[in-house]
Formats: C-alpha cells, structure tokens, sequence
C-alpha cells in the first residue's frame, strides 16, 4: 500500500517534470500560448469597458488568466490517450507498474506550471491596464479552486478513456467541443445567475460543466468578497460533482485497460 | 527455474470481418540467461505472444508465467520485473534530454534516483552515446534514438527483457552493437532476452535456442545448430535462366519438399533453392525442369540455414509466407 503511493507519486512527479522541461523548451509554444489569452482577455475588457459595463473587465482578466489551466486540464487530458497511444507510449506504460491516473495527472500537473508565465502574463497586465477591483484570496476561494480542479480532473480522465475506445473521430469531436463549452461555461462572462444573458434552459445545460460552477463562484468570491457561508452550495455541487467525476474517471480508465487486453487494438495501434 | 513458461497458449482476434487463430496451442519454457528466439515470418504471431507475455493482451486460452508471476493474475508483478523494445514505440519526449528521457523511464518503476543515474551512465557507456546524453531528443540521429530506445528498455533491471524486432532499419554497425548486448545483457546479467524476429541471420548468431513459428504454431524448438542437424535433407540451390522465375511452387517437382524461388533481375537468371527427399531427386529435378523450359545453368549443394528448416516443415520460405497471408 505505501510503496503504491510512493510509485502514484514518483510517477506523477516525473510526469509534470518532464512536461514543464518540454514545455520550456521550446519557446514558439510558450509565445503562442502567451499570446493568446492574453488578446482575447484584454480584446474582451476594452468591450466591456466601452459597452458601459466595466464592472465585467475583471471578469475577462480572470478568465484570461484561468482559461489555459482549464485547458490544460480537460482538454490536453482528454486528448493524452490517444496521442500516447498513436505514438507506442501507451505500450510502455501500461507494461510497467506505472498508474496510468498518475501519468495523466502529473501530465496535467506539468502542462498548468508550463501555462504559469501565461496565466501570470494576462494577470499582471490586464490588472495594470483595467485594474478591476480583486478581493484578496480566502478560504473558499481555495475551495472552489481544489473542487474544480478535482471535477475536471475527474472528468478528463474519463474523456480520455472513452476517445481511447472511440478512436481518431473522437479527437475532431473534442476539438469540436471545446469552443462551445468554453462558452457555456463561461470563462469571460457570467453564464449563469442573473447576470447571466443567456436563456435559462441553456444555463441548466450550462450547469451540468462543473467549471460553470467554478468559474461563477470564483468570481462571486473574487469580485463580490463572498465566502464560505454565501458560497456553500456552489461548494456542495462541487464536491457532488468531483466525486462523482472522479469515480467514473477511474472506472472508466479501468474499463478500457480490461477491454483493450481483450481486444487487442484498443491499446495499441495496430500497423 | 524456468523464467518464461507458456502452456497451451492460444489467442484468437474477433473482428467483424474474420476470425484469426494468431497463437495456436503455443508450449515453451525459457531459462534464466538464455537468449531465446521466436523465429518467424511477419503475421506468424510473435508481436502476439509477446504481448501476451508483457500483459498487454489477454490469452484466450492457456497459461503464461514470467519471472513465477501469471501474467493475467498477477500482471501488476509481472509489469515489475520486465522490459521492453520494439523498433515501432516512440523513443520518449522530444523538447528533453537523452537523460532525462531515461530518468522518466527508470520512475514509471519506482528506481530510487541515485540507482536510476548509476544505470543511466551504464548503459550509455555500453551503447555508447555518453557524449549524447545531454543532448535533447529530437538532435539525436536515428542510430542513437534506437539504442536509447534499448537503454531504456534495460532501465528498471528486468529479470526478463522483450524484443520484437528490435535491429528493424537499424544500420549494420548499431545492430552488431546491439546483438553483442543481448548477448552480454544474458550472460553478464543474468537475465533472459526474449527476441521476436524475422530474420534468420541474427537469430542463428546470437540465439541459444530458437523457436520456429508459423501460423501460430511452434514448429520447432532448439538449438540453432541442431535445428539445422535435424534437417538430413539436401538443399541444393539450382541457377537457371529467367524462365525459372516462373515455375512456381517447386514442390509439383517430384522430390521436392520445399523451396523457393527468386528472380535475379540484374544477371537475368533464377535462383531455386529446393529441399530435396534425398540426394536421388536432384537429376530428375534438373530433367523436369527442362522438360518445362527452363535452361539449367548450374547447381551447388548448400549448407543448410534456419529458413530451411522452417521451408521442411511448412514447403515455402518466409517470403512466399507473407504473400500467401495478404489475401
Ligand atoms: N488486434 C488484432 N486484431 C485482429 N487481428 C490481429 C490483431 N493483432 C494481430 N492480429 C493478427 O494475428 C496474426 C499474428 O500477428 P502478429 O502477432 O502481429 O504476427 P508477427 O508479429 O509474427 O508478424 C496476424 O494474422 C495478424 O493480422
Ligand atoms: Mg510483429
């Protein structure tokens, strides 16, 4: 038992470490993802200044500053499988001891200290720029953080096994995904409560993305000083949804390990 | 004790369209220090078994224990003491070091950092890339590349360590560094090197015993050298005029058991290698041939090579094997 958690962590250690080197080393991709963020957060808070409603700016400078985390942790997560598979690491983790839950996880880990000078950028400048009135951080800012990361871990891990078993399509259909639910979830604006322009069947749609949750409580504790006693139920839905995520998640990871010694190209590619 | 043992092993792959027996009833037991072979034609079923035996593929039936552990009830422990090379995997993270790649490598075990850097500088040093291991992954040329890809396979000190195919398009002098290896890695470190190959060169140089395979069957399990000895056939290569390139299957020659055939394009003749029943048949099949068209110009007894054997026991060589699965 112990010596498993010595191997989790080691293996998830080694993990991020080797993403940070690699995202370190090659500079086009910490400019372009830089970059990025960076536009779109100060593009949005000029708009909304314009618009007449600048209480929003710090909106769009938080989620510019959030936006390459969650990134990293659904989406490269969702996609990792596959990718591993298609290039015969996938081969190699599984014939060692190595849990693939911390692979993904350290892999994830890694990829959210390589988007810091990103997130760090678009913070910093876009508070120089607007300087939208930030509350300092607290207890339930932390919480709503860790609960989020934990759903979303969750629920790439999940992803990524069920793209394993459906294959190369699947990869379009996440890419496909990802500008719609980073809408819904609204990462620059409100996208549910009563700030919120949209319908609301579309923001119980909406609700059901745990980063919905997170990023509307995060800016309720952020922007509003609210705490732990105003916050507890985006809280409770959180930890609801964590677990149930992560359950899956593993579940899941588990299920296709099974399934692809069975079959035998679940896992492998076959030439 | 035996550190791969395989009993009645079979293996079937569903697909929609057709059912492949890719492991029929396979029996093998390979010894601690041993470098074994599995000797075959592509699509005989190696890259199977070897799956199998690395827990990545489940038996349909039968039974496979490495190192003492059960491969499909105690696959966790079995992960613990293996290693493993193809010339298909990616060698590791392109954008970091050689070493560093290796170290990634040696914690998917668990190696304690201070064992992990003392094998890192060993293995380089018997590969011989020490001065590229600082280098990041994608400045390394493809010689290097595949023996980092071997170091790595060697990096958790396995008991038993799997090759398949593993000198596929490496150039002659990394593939003679590498067989020296195997052979030091079986002999200095006790461990047992399991090698899957279609060539038959390098499974008679550095093979104590070799596994015959074809279709899913072992047909043969020994010593290169009394492989060979049991065949007390005559294999005689007969060079004729372009004409023999169109014979096709020697064996409707009387006498012969097996044999194949190749067009030599550039001194416009054909090569037949024929296994003969005994040495009697060796005229008539010369007069055959004639009476076919086909303009002898000489022949020469040989001495018998591993893909003989395996051309006695199944009538085709390797070649005409893989063509024959491609339908
Ligand atoms: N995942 C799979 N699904 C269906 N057929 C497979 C699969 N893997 C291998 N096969 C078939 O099993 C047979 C043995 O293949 P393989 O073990 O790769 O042979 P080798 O490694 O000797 O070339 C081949 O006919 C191959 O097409
Ligand atoms: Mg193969």
């Amino acid at each position: 038992m112990r010596s498993s958690v010595a191997l989790w962590l080691r293996v998830a250690f080694s993990r991020a470490m080797i993403r940070v080197l690699a995202t370190y080393g090659d500079p086009l991709w910490i400019v372009v993802n830089v970059g990025g963020p960076l536009l779109t957060s100060i593009a949005l808070a000029f708009l909304y200044k314009f618009a007449g409603i600048p209480q929003f700016t710090g909106f769009a400078i938080l989620g510019g500053g959030i936006a390459a985390y969650w990134g990293n942790v659904l989406w490269s997560m969702a996609a990792q499988l596959n990718w591993d598979k298609r290039s015969g690491m996938l081969y190699l983790y599984i014939s060692s001891p190595a849990p693939l839950t911390a692979l993904l996880v350290g892999m994830s880990l890694g990829g959210i200290l390589g988007t810091l000078p990103s997130s760090l950028t678009v913070l910093i400048i876009g508070t120089l720029l607007f300087n939208p009135p930030f509350s300092p951080p607290t207890l339930a800012l932390a919480l709503i953080f860790m609960l989020t990361l934990l759903a979303l871990y969750g629920m790439g891990i999940a992803l990524s096994s069920l793209y394993l078993i459906l294959g190369r399509e699947a990869e379009e259909v996440n890419e496909a995904l990802y500008e719609p639910v980073s809408f819904l979830s609204g990462i620059y604006f409100p996208s549910i409560g009563r700030a919120s322009p949209l319908p609301l069947a579309i923001q119980a749609v909406a609700s059901l993305i745990p980063l919905t949750i997170g990023m509307d409580a995060l800016r309720r504790a952020v922007f509003f000083s609210e705490g732990v006693g105003e916050l507890w139920p985006s809280l409770l839905t959180l930890a609801v949804m964590a677990q149930a995520s992560i359950i899956l998640g593993l579940k899941a990871l588990n299920y296709v390990e099974r399934r692809g010694r069975v079959t035998g190209d679940i896992l492998v590619a076959l030439r | 004790m035996a550190n791969v043992e395989v009993e009645s092993l079979t293996r079937v792959f569903e697909t929609r369209s057709r059912r492949v027996l890719a492991l029929d009833n396979v029996n093998l037991e390979v010894e601690k220090g041993e470098v074994f072979g599995l000797l075959g034609p592509n699509g005989a079923g190696k890259t199977t078994l070897i799956r199998i035996l690395t827990t990545l593929l489940l038996p349909t039936s039968g039974r496979a224990v490495v190192g003492g552990f059960d491969v499909v009830k105690e696959a966790k422990k079995v992960r613990g003491i293996i290693g493993f090379s193809s010339s298909s995997e990616r060698v590791g993270f392109d954008f970091v070091t050689a070493r560093r790649n290796l170290w990634f490598f040696s914690q998917l075990y668990g190696v304690p950092k201070s064992e992990a850097d003392r094998r890192i500088e060993e293995l380089a040093s018997l590969l011989e890339f020490q001065d590229q291991l600082d280098r990041k992954l994608y400045m390394l040329t493809t010689g290097y590349k595949q023996r980092l890809n071997l170091a790595r396979a060697l990096i958790n000190d396995p008991t038993v360590v799997f090759f398949d195919e593993p000198t596929n398009g490496m150039d002659v002098f990394s593939a003679k560094k590498v067989r020296e290896l195997f052979v030091r890695e079986a002999r200095v470190n006790s461990r047992t090197v399991f090698l899957a190959t279609h060539n038959m060169f390098e499974a008679e140089e550095i093979c104590d015993r070799v596994a015959i395979i074809d279709r899913g069957r072992i047909l043969a399990v020994d010593t290169p050298e009394n492989l060979k000895l049991t065949l007390d056939k005559p294999v005689v290569m007969l060079e004729t005029d372009v004409a023999g390139a169109s014979v096709g299957d020697p064996r409707t020659l009387d006498g012969v058991v097996g044999g194949t055939v190749k067009l030599d394009s550039e001194s416009e003749t054909a090569n037949i290698r024929v296994i003969l029943r005994d040495e009697d048949y060796l005229d008539k099949v010369v007069t055959l041939l004639e009476r076919r068209g086909v303009k002898v110009l000489g022949y020469q007894r040989l001495e018998p090579t591993l893909e003989d054997v395996f051309i006695s026991k199944v009538g085709a060589g390797f070649a005409e094997r893989e063509r024959s699965l491609e339908v």
